[in-house]
């Protein structure tokens, strides 16, 4: 079966190998595969990086016979050059192995500068080797080493920099899925036609050397990498790379300077897979830090809902308890009232879990007829100064949820005095206007710059050592999920302005 | 000796009601409160045996208002209950020398054995403050002499030093010393030191 699959393996890459290998196969140094650009050793690298070293022997065969049937080299030769080739890229597939656990791929800066740092130097020392054995077995003629060898550097690295990465988006599975989705996003269209029209304005619009207006690729391209992440910034890299060898190719003019069109798309290569590696972790850090935020309400709510719901639970586990007593007594006759306090009290603890899977599971608050009075006063503290405006009318709010944002209002006060002496906090609630009542929570601690007045509400911005600073954040969105708003108010004393809706009359 | 009751102090009224009914049954006398401040408004220091006070209440909250029994000079024991505990508070209530800190919702057995060791300290607290007014008692019977003979003895000075400090001779200082024995009922030196430490 291993044989099999190996095999199987062998069938699909070898094909494309040669494929790659002829249709790249321009511009060569005499009959050797010296040309200035390279793509099929990304494919030996990608294969041995994702499916192991056995697949050297496998390579090395592909490369001989791809050299025995794409160009004219003495057999001899291509044996020792093939055998330089297949053990130099199964070397930087190994290096990749190690280095890019524990799942191969592009997925953070760090591994993509390991690949950088391995590709390069590594490409450059394959290139030596060849060079060396074409030299040694007298195949070069009278061609300049150091040429022969630059050329052959760059054709290969620019291949496998420009290659490989696709491959590795390729066969990952999240990789593919963006690569999908990219295809259903009109963006994508209007910035491959932006890239077609720049490379046919380097190449032939504004004539001269296309060198010269190389730079003009790197807008639509770093456009494409920061908009979609690695994935779109291979796809353009990769769609550069085929228009610069038809660009070369169809060019009237012959003697292009080819490697440094070659080396402008190995800078223009990294820049747009740097672009696109960070986007895709700043995405992840997003995903992450939204994840977490979810967590966080739900830690905070399950605080406060834990309170509510272990109260009817205490009272009847107790009244069960009592009941247990009564019967041992033989007192069976008394536990009828007991056992009607116990359903009142099973009652109240579901009506807290149902608010709870509510909350949860749709995000819905269940809103009723709260006294602003009876709210503060639920959350009134001893050292609390306490001020309602005569006659105003109930909130319509979720109690629960508004008595964990005036806790958190509170607490967030209390850490802004930090125990100075003479610490005074205030909790005024006055009319807003018809429809809303604004309860200020003021402190008398340092108070707010105007630059932090909306970066307390970003979550993880805390001004306490411990805890996440997400307080506020979920306060926020409490307040904003009820139609009010919370704000601060920039001052040299702290002040909270949280604005509620009331009970519409008539 | 006054009777060990139970005080609840729990702003919930079925915990409250629940509370009561189930101690009542296992024999405690209780009381009941609905916040801290009414608990501090009939708050007696001649009062003996266990709050139980809810953690979170309206107003002050259970550690608080530990804090201001203890100002008051009273020893009561404290169990914590809370329905929402985190660490901080149960420390802030262990500094106040809370006997216990008790998570909502409890098994009976968890809180009974709380107040069964807050009574265990009463009752200690109880008897050892019986013993020392008992002692008081017998030691405002002493006369001015005796007492300054008294002090004198129990840093274990011998008749003659005593006799020379007061000015009296060692056979004076030794009938006050089995006059002091005789009236406060010790039988040595000992135990008068004992006695007078306690």
């Amino acid at each position: 079966m291993r044989l099999l699959r190996y095999l199987r393996d062998a069938a699909v890459f070898a094909p494309c190998y040669l494929l790659l290998d002829w249709v790249s196969y321009i511009h060569p140094l005499g009959p050797f595969n010296i040309t200035p650009w390279n793509p099929q050793p990304a494919l030996a690298i990608a294969w041995m990086l994702l499916g192991g070293l056995v697949h050297a022997p496998a390579v090395f065969a592909t490369i001989l016979l791809a050299d025995l049937l794409i160009r004219s080299v003495p057999v001899g030769v291509s044996l020792l050059t093939a055998l330089t080739l297949a053990a130099g890229y199964a070397g930087i597939a190994y290096v990749l192995r190690a280095l890019l656990r524990p799942r191969p791929g592009l997925h953070t800066l760090r591994q993509l500068t390991v690949f950088i740092a391995a590709v390069v130097p590594g490409s450059a020392m394959v290139a030596a080797a060849f060079v060396g054995v074409l030299y040694a077995t007298g195949s070069l003629g009278d061609t300049a080493l150091f040429a022969a060898w630059l050329r052959f550097w760059v054709g290969d690295g620019v291949g496998v920099l420009v290659t490989a990465p696709l491959l590795l988006v390729a066969a990952d599975p999240a990789g593919r899925s963006a690569l999908a989705a990219l295809a259903r996003r009109w963006e994508t269209y209007v910035q491959v036609a932006l890239l077609g029209v720049t490379l046919w304005l380097i190449f032939a619009g504004l004539g001269g050397d296309p060198s010269h207006h190389f730079f003009l690729v790197f807008p639509p391209l770093i456009w494409t990498a920061i908009r979609h992440g690695l994935g779109g910034g291979v796809l353009a890299v990769a769609l550069v790379q085929i228009g610069v060898v038809l660009g070369i190719h169809h060019h009237p003019v012959q003697s292009l300077p080819v490697i440094e069109l070659q080396a402008l798309v190995a800078a223009l290569t990294l820049t747009a897979l740097y672009l696109g590696v960070m986007t895709d972790e700043r995405e992840r850090a997003n995903q992450g830090l939204k994840q977490s935020l979810r967590l966080a309400t739900a830690g905070e709510m399950a605080g406060a809902i834990a309170h509510e719901v272990n109260q009817p639970l205490t009272a009847l586990t107790n009244y069960a308890r009592s009941g247990q007593m009564l019967a041992a007594a033989g007192r069976s006759a008394e536990l009828g009232p007991i056992l009607a306090k116990m359903l009142a009290e099973a009652q109240r603890a579901s009506e807290v879990v149902r608010r709870l899977r509510d909350l949860f599971r749709e995000g819905r608050t269940r809103l009723e007829q709260v006294p602003i009075g009876r709210l503060l006063e639920s959350v009134r503290t001893e050292d609390l100064a306490l001020q309602v405006e005569p006659g105003l009318p109930d909130l319509l709010v979720d109690r629960l949820q508004i008595e964990l944002v005036l806790r958190n209002l509170i607490a967030n006060a209390h850490e802004a005095l930090d125990g100075r002496a003479a610490a005074a906090i205030g909790v005024r609630a006055q009319r807003h206007d018809a429809q809303h009542v604004r309860i200020v929570v003021t402190d008398n601690g340092p108070g707010l710059a105007a630059a932090d007045r909306e970066r307390v509400f970003e979550p993880f911005v805390s001004g306490k050592p411990s805890g996440m600073g997400l307080g506020l954040a979920v306060s926020r969105a409490i307040a904003e999920a009820h139609g009010g708003t919370l704000d601060a108010v920039p001052g040299p004393h702290g002040e909270f302005r949280l604005v509620l809706p009331v009970e519409a009359h008539g | 000796m006054a009777e060990l009751a139970v005080y609840v102090v729990d702003d919930d009224a079925s915990v409250r009601d629940s509370l009561a009914l189930m101690l009542g049954l296992a024999g405690y006398a209780t009381r009941l409160f609905a916040d801290a401040e009414s608990f501090l408004a009939a708050f007696d220091p001649a009062w003996s045996g266990c709050v139980v006070a809810d953690l979170r209440l309206p107003g002050m909250s259970g550690i608080e208002l530990q804090g201001r029994v203890r100002e008051r000079g009273s020893a009561l024991p404290f169990v914590i209950i809370t329905a929402h505990g985190d660490v901080p508070a149960a420390r802030a209530a262990f500094l106040g020398h809370a006997v216990d800190f008790v998570e909502k919702p409890f098994d009976d057995a968890q809180l009974r054995g709380a107040i069964d060791t807050a009574f265990a300290l009463e009752t200690r607290r109880l008897d050892e403050a019986e013993l020392r007014r008992a002692d008081e008692q017998k030691l405002a019977r002493l006369t001015a002499r005796e007492r300054e003979v008294l002090e004198h003895a129990v840093q274990g000075k011998h008749a003659k030093e005593i006799g020379a400090a007061l000015g009296i001779s060692p056979r004076t200082v030794e009938v006050h010393k089995m006059r002091i024995m005789e009236k406060l009922g010790v039988r040595n030196v000992a135990e008068l030191v004992r006695l007078r430490f306690r």
